[in-house]
């Protein structure tokens, strides 16, 4: 899509997943190829200190990424970056926000954030090429 | 330090990335990408190809021995994790896209954070196509808690 209009303020169409499956877990694993027993194994989860298997943090940031890229469309997107505070488990659902703080010089900065429940799982911001008021 | 750190700057590992029509399908099915521009041969938007979605490059796990890099970096990989991940855009990935992804160390350093010492090593992956451009790049964080010994 041509470059977006984006102002300070705007916020990105809130979405939703979930709750989360295995499967959708094992889905990520098949096209990302994280094959950590973490992943699909309780037995495994539960030895590293969690209650059973909990997402990829690659998971959460596509599920970011792509609430991102279809309000903006991927080819707008100059940057794209992600922190892992804490891990997303089967049953969580995930909430993705977002909203502009800047726009400068063609490029906004978009604030994002994916939150199970009142805990941030993932914080991150977006560089986007903006177009011209 | 406990570790043999590799030399900041050294090659850690190389794979080729073909961006696959088919692979786009399986990462925008699996993270709720509905933008048709990932599925449609040649899209609206003047797109020649279906466009990767962002974080496509995830994709080179598939191709990356695991094993060996985590031993090169002489990281312990029960007690890492991924703290943070960045990806720079030069232009849209798209299918029929052969890259090379090259990474690298570019940082290592020991820090002490509030739950005790780490170590921090950051790598980048340079995603380089056919003509010798970049097409993006992936900076990703690794934080080993160093715990008691």
């Amino acid at each position: 899509m041509n470059a977006p209009t984006l102002r300070p303020g705007e916020t990105m169409p809130v979405r939703r997943h979930g709750p989360v499956t295995r499967g959708d877990i094992v889905r990520f694993a098949g096209a990302g190829g994280d094959f950590n027993p973490l992943h699909y194994d309780d037995d495994a989860a539960r030895a590293a200190g969690f209650d059973g298997v909990i997402a990829m943090g690659q998971y959460q940031a596509g599920l970011l990424a792509a609430a991102v890229s279809d309000w903006v469309g991927a080819e707008n997107v100059a940057s794209f970056r992600v922190r892992f505070a804490r891990p997303v488990r089967v049953g969580d659902v995930v909430v993705l926000r977002g909203s502009v703080v800047s726009v400068e010089r063609g490029l906004a900065t978009i604030h994002l954030e994916a939150v199970v429940g009142e805990s941030a799982v993932l914080t991150g911001s977006a560089t986007v090429h903006t177009a011209a008021d | 330090m406990s570790h043999d750190a590799p030399a900041v700057g050294m090659l850690l590992d190389e794979v080729v990335l073909d961006i696959e029509p088919g692979k786009i399908r399986e990462f925008a099915r699996a993270t709720g990408a509905l933008d048709p521009a990932h599925t449609a041969a040649e899209s609206a938007r003047g797109l020649a190809a279906p466009l990767a979605t962002l974080t496509h490059s995830v994709a080179v796990g598939h191709l990356r021995d695991q094993q060996k890099f985590v031993e090169a970096l002489g990281l312990d990989i029960r007690r890492v994790v991924v703290g943070e991940v960045a990806w720079h855009y030069a232009r849209p990935l798209l299918a029929g896209d052969r890259l090379r992804a090259s990474r690298r160390v570019i940082a290592d350093e020991e820090r002490d954070g509030s739950s005790g010492a780490m170590r921090l090593v950051t790598l980048e992956t340079e995603l380089v196509d056919e003509s010798g451009a970049i097409a993006a790049t992936v900076r990703e964080v690794l934080i080993e808690r160093r715990g008691g010994k």
